[in-house]
């Protein structure tokens, strides 16, 4: 297991939780010590409320602020020149292209002929790098530049029936 | 004299008799949404050891097993919530035990029509039953779709009942919109305190939200059943996935979401009566919070359509902030009051109040993982991953779960004036949280590394962490079992003798 951003989050996770759990077990506790009459920490809890709410009103804000540059969205970055690649799903199989660029700018339209799928990109060693989902009838165009030279892996993202677990596909970086 | 003696008692007695009737709507309710909880907990338990390889499902019956295991449960935990708001409002107002009794009816109906759609007829495109899944390259035959589609009808038919019934009833008794809403309590506490009448109590904003947000959920849900009920009997209707995509989730979001906040009315109520002299009243910030859950539930539902670039770019953005604001309602108010309430209270442990605020625990820290997931720049790597499993069993089975069980044990203890021993509440603590809690690790702990939801078999390392996280799945059944016997032998016990006119 290699610490990946994405076990970063779970680390993440695992900290907030254990915060979140540690206060309110704490205060559980401290329901046992000397009883202290309702309006006795209503004000004092009311404080505490306002700092809370602001903290975490800051927290959201500048989280969100921090996160728009990762929107994958954004076909800005990318120069308009870029290499388009379609890509297929459908039951139960993928049409990619065989060998894509390696570190290069490219998009990859993304379309689904039957039901919905989802395009889910695994680098060479299998983690997930982007992912995408396929619609009938509409095009996503995903935004990508791939870092690792290999054999990459496609699984689907998009529950499609009975044979979606087998639904895999391969395709080479160089 | 005499005569208004007879009149006090025989109000008295109506009373007495209409509250008997309101118990029995509500366990009605209860009893049958926890019933298909249950059994749906045998059946997730056995997906996850199929997932861990130590036993085997076709695919094909998996994935029917899924569709069902979500759709119940989903229907399982409304019934609880349902049950659990309508006795509650009546107390403060008077509401038809048969509109209750035939809502609860139709959608009774509507579970059992998704049964047999998904046992008998073989029915797998998910409880989202996402177009055109439900028609295209199905293993299943196609009345199979029709008695689901029915089904869900029915079940949505049922829960619109339930919500125009309560809506009707807090509108009329609390003075229409303004009054429910509390306007006046916000805008202007200087003439609501002259007026002297009082807020809703917390609870009843909870049935208003639920109504409110639920006839929403309900109407998108009616239109896409129709719409693809009309496509089952006309396969050439053209319908637009996107659309259709859209309002599955409007529905299935909300109603999600819902099944989660109506329960916390339990929380409002019992909580407090664990306390010394302790009371959850109406603020204020009590009701903007609400108001705002109102909203922000309702729009949050974006956040299923992140990796759906067609879809217009604004809402993307809508969606991660709805998502956070959604957040604050519970973490600022509702889980700080909670704690604030218990905090140097007096608190007495039963296994009920137990239940209530480990319920708060499981509530936070399902809302942590929603939140990561839902930041665009996690989701690219946890959208569709065994991560939204993860989030979404913590907050319903550690979350909402527990506060039904919180009820249930409060109503068995109050009845019974006994509670259960310490021993006996630190094993079922044990089982149902420890167990629940590896269960749930094991999710978040795939989810993290990529293994994708919804795969009847999963490639590395999904197939070995299912094999261990079963064993936590174990020890929660038998954690929930001991629950059960305990409140088997707390319900043989005989009531207190004690009439309280409250
Ligand atoms: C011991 C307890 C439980 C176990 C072992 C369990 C197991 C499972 C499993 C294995 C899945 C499929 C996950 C996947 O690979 O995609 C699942 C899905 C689901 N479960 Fe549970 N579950 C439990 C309790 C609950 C409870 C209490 C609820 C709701 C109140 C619930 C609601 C759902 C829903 C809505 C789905 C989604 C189905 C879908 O993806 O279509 N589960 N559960
Ligand atoms: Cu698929």
């Amino acid at each position: 297991m290699r610490l990946t951003p994405e076990l970063t989050i779970f680390g993440i996770f695992l900290m907030l939780s254990a915060v979140a759990i540690c206060t309110l077990v704490a205060i559980a506790f401290a329901a046992h010590g000397p009883v202290v009459a309702q309006t006795a920490v209503q004000s004092p809890g009311y404080r505490l409320r306002r700092v809370w709410f602001r903290g975490l009103a800051i927290i959201a804000v500048v989280g969100f602020l921090l996160s728009l540059p990762a929107f994958p969205y954004h076909t800005r970055s990318q120069p308009a020149s870029s290499q388009h690649h379609p890509v297929t799903a459908l039951q139960f199989a993928f049409v990619v292209p065989p060998v894509l660029p390696l570190d290069t700018p490219i998009v990859l339209d993304v379309t689904a002929t039957d039901v919905n799928h989802g395009v889910g990109i695994y680098d060479p060693d299998g983690r997930i790098v982007a992912q995408v989902q396929a619609m009938p009838g509409y095009t996503n165009s995903l935004p990508l530049a791939l870092k690792k030279p290999g054999q990459y892996t496609v699984l689907c993202m998009e529950y499609c029936g009975i044979a979606h677990h087998l639904m895999r596909a391969t395709f080479e970086v160089r | 004299m005499s005569d208004t003696i007879e009149t006090l008692v025989k109000s008295v007695h109506r009373d007495l008799q209409s509250n008997r009737t309101a118990k029995r709507v509500m366990w009605l309710y209860i009893g049958s949404g926890l019933t298909l909880v249950g059994v749906m907990i045998l059946v997730g338990l056995g997906m996850r050891m199929a997932q861990g390889g130590m036993h085997t499902f076709q695919p094909g019956l998996f994935y029917s097993l899924m569709t069902l295991h979500g759709g119940a449960m989903m229907v399982g935990m409304a019934l609880c919530g349902m049950g659990l708001l309508w006795y509650l409002f009546t107390l403060e107002g008077p509401l038809n035990p048969i509109t209750a009794v035939v809502a609860c009816a139709l959608i009774l109906i509507g579970a059992v029509l998704v049964a047999i759609s998904a046992l008998v007829g073989g029915f797998g495109a998910a409880w989202t039953f996402l177009y055109p899944l439900p028609f295209v390259g199905t293993y299943w035959p196609s009345w199979a779709t029709g008695a689901f589609l029915a089904g869900i009808a029915f079940v949505v038919l049922g829960w619109t009942v339930w919500c125009l019934q309560m809506l009707g009833g807090v509108l009329t008794r609390y003075g229409g919109l303004r009054g429910a809403f509390a306007w006046d309590l916000v805008w202007s506490p200087s003439k609501c305190a002259s007026s002297g009448r009082t807020p809703p109590p917390p609870q009843a904003f909870a049935v208003l939200v639920a109504a409110v947000d639920g006839l929403l959920a309900g109407s998108a849900g009616m239109l896409v059943g129709v719409a693809l009920f009309v496509r089952w009997l006309d396969p050439t209707l053209p319908l637009d996935p996107l659309w259709v995509k859209n309002l599955t989730y409007i529905f299935g979001h909300t109603l999600a979401n819902l099944t989660i906040y109506m329960p916390l009315a339990a929380v409002y109520v019992a909580l407090p009566r664990y306390t010394h002299h302790r009371y959850w009243h109406t603020s204020a910030v009590l009701a903007v919070a609400w108001w705002a859950t109102l909203v922000f539930v309702a729009i949050a539902y974006f956040h299923h359509l992140y990796m759906d670039f067609a879809q217009p770019r604004a809402v993307q953005y809508i969606g991660q902030a709805a998502s956070y604001l959604a957040a604050f309602p519970p973490a600022v108010v509702t889980i700080f009051g909670g704690a604030l309430l218990v905090y140097r209270s007096g608190f007495r442990w039963t296994l009920g109040s137990m239940f209530l605020y480990v319920g708060m625990i499981g509530w936070t820290v399902g809302g942590i993982g929603a939140l990561l997931d839902a930041t665009v720049a996690f989701n690219i790597y946890f959208h569709n991953t065994l991560w939204v499993v993860a989030h979404f069993h913590t907050y319903l089975l550690e979350g909402a779960m527990l506060f039904v069980l919180g009820w249930v044990f409060h109503c068995l203890e109050e009845r019974s004036g006994a509670t259960s021993s310490r021993a006996v509440r630190t094993l079922i603590g044990v089982g149902v949280f420890g167990g629940g809690a590896w269960l749930l690790l094991g999710w978040y702990l795939a989810g993290a590394q990529g293994v994708p939801r919804r795969y009847a078999l999963q490639p590395a390392p999904g197939m070995e962490i299912s094999w261990w996280a079963s064993l936590g799945g174990i020890v929660l059944i038998v954690g929930l079992v001991l629950c059960g016997i305990e409140a088997i032998r707390l319900a043989r016990r005989p009531a207190r003798q004690e009439i309280s006119v409250a």
